[in-house]
């Protein structure tokens, strides 16, 4: 039971990746595999995070005193979590805004030109 | 971290995974990705990573969201089912992603153990950032400080990889002439909202009040969740609420995409100016600490967060341009100020 409460996040997160690949290979529509891609993206963004995560550690923000450069007692970096994977996931998000964006605007431009998002029509008028 | 919490958001998030990828609606497939991404936000807060969670609330559960709503808006929201059963391609793509699984999940047994203090990310250079942090940079967030200082450099080329995101979504959807459009018929002609006095006056009256929000969320990112990416997203989320309520020309007559794409700019040029000032007094790039030579009564370490304050800005300005230019061209099918 230990381990599988322990194994549980990476689990899930190779599940989410399979579920977002199996979307963006096998879904007809492309709308659909665009949803499949975000599926993919957060599956890898739950792994990061999870190697951030430390038992017993708190947010990564140090409660401090008012006042310029007060410290009251030195910081144990066990006590919180670790930032890295934070900052690195933080960006990627933001990032795959836009990467969504871009993708949707590539579905737009298809359907303008094939007045279609399903692949079997579109590669149909292709040939 | 409780436990409990933590396996019964995870199976939920399995759920709407599930369930965005197989109903057949695409409006009820964005509808359910955003309930997905909600949940995720609530996973990554409960994991302690609140400014990952915020950053998603903002740009996961709100943004992508519009987004998905103004393509299925512009194109059809039904998904066909297939003329022929190809149920071999099916099986090859179904044995592919078991196939990458059960590598990964091999790989798996090499992890350290979950929440592990001692796992090897923890161990070498976190440390430093999590004891260094108030000390260098008098930043109590250490998250922003890793962001905007540490690792500035990286932060600098994300946002300019969300500008070239919304060059990119001009170049592909931008029409410019009348030969340019297309022969279909235009889906839907944006400016025929049916108007609802409710709605309007609501999102007029929210506006304001999210707008100094988002500027609060930029400008208190040093001590709390938040930062010039969560704020721009937050700024940019206000205008397309009036864009959405409204119609896009209220929008397009103050945000023109001559503004838009200038701001972009503005925000990309205003993190590269900081860093070469820092060039011009005698550091390193984007090493703050000598910005205290220009800044009057500040230290080295109070330069260093008054540096982070002004890329933070920097940040916020580009990417709420971006944001809103995406969302207009995408809304807009690429005819942007022309709407009739």
């Amino acid at each position: 039971m230990q381990s599988i409460i322990a194994g549980y996040n990476y689990w899930i997160y190779i599940l989410l990746m399979m579920i977002g690949l199996y979307a963006m290979l096998a879904k007809n529509n492309l709308v659909k595999k665009v949803i499949g891609m975000s599926i993919f993206q957060t599956a890898i963004i739950v792994f990061y995070v999870s190697i951030g995560a430390k038992e017993h550690a708190t947010i990564p923000i140090i409660a401090h005193g008012h006042g310029h450069g007060a410290v009251e007692a030195a910081i144990d970096a066990a006590h919180y979590a670790n930032p890295l994977p934070h900052v690195l996931m933080l960006t990627a998000i933001v990032v795959s805004v836009g990467t969504l964006g871009v993708a949707l605007a590539i579905c737009l431009g298809i359907h303008r030109r094939y007045n279609s998002l399903e692949e079997d029509e579109i590669q149909e008028q292709l040939q | 971290m409780i436990w409990q919490l933590d396996l019964s958001v995870l199976t939920l998030i399995v759920i709407c995974a599930f369930a965005t990828i197989m109903v057949k609606d695409l409006l009820s497939a964005a509808i359910i990705f955003g309930a997905y991404s909600f949940l995720m936000c609530l996973l990554w807060t409960e994991m302690g990573a609140v400014d990952v969670a915020f950053t998603e609330a903002s740009v996961g559960a709100g943004v992508s969201t519009v987004l998905f709503f103004a393509a299925v808006h512009q194109t059809s929201r039904k998904v066909k089912p297939r003329k022929s059963g190809r149920w071999f391609s099916k099986i090859i793509a179904l044995m592919a992603a078991l196939l990458t699984g059960l590598v990964l999940i091999i790989a798996e047994a090499d992890f350290p153990g979950f929440a592990s203090p001692f796992s090897p990310a923890s161990l070498h250079l976190s440390p430093y950032y999590i004891t260094q942090t108030l000390h260098d940079t008098n930043v109590p967030n250490m998250v922003t400080s890793v962001l905007a200082d540490y690792r500035g450099f990286d932060t600098m080329f994300e946002t300019a990889v969300i500008f070239t995101a919304g060059l990119a979504v001009i170049a592909i959807l931008r029409r410019y002439k009348k030969e340019d459009r297309c022969d279909l018929p235009e889906p839907y002609v944006i400016s025929a909202g049916y108007p609802d006095t409710m709605i309007r006056f609501v999102a007029r009256q929210l506006v304001p009040f999210i707008q100094l929000f988002a500027l609060y969320v930029v400008a208190h990112g040093h001590h709390s969740p938040g930062g010039g990416f969560q704020g721009g997203v937050i700024l940019g989320a206000s205008f397309i609420l009036l864009a959405v309520s409204y119609d896009s020309k209220m929008i397009i007559g103050r945000m023109s995409e001559k503004w838009n794409v200038l701001l972009g700019n503005i925000g990309v040029l205003i993190y590269a100016g900081i860093g070469f000032l820092c060039l011009l007094l005698g550091a390193n790039f984007l090493d703050y600490s000598m910005l205290s030579k220009v800044l009057p009564a500040t230290d080295k370490i109070m330069a260093r967060s008054h540096g982070m304050l002004g890329i933070e800005i920097g940040v916020a300005i580009a990417v709420m341009a971006i944001v809103i230019s995406i969302y207009i061209n995408i809304i807009s099918h690429g005819k942007y100020d022309k709407v009739e």
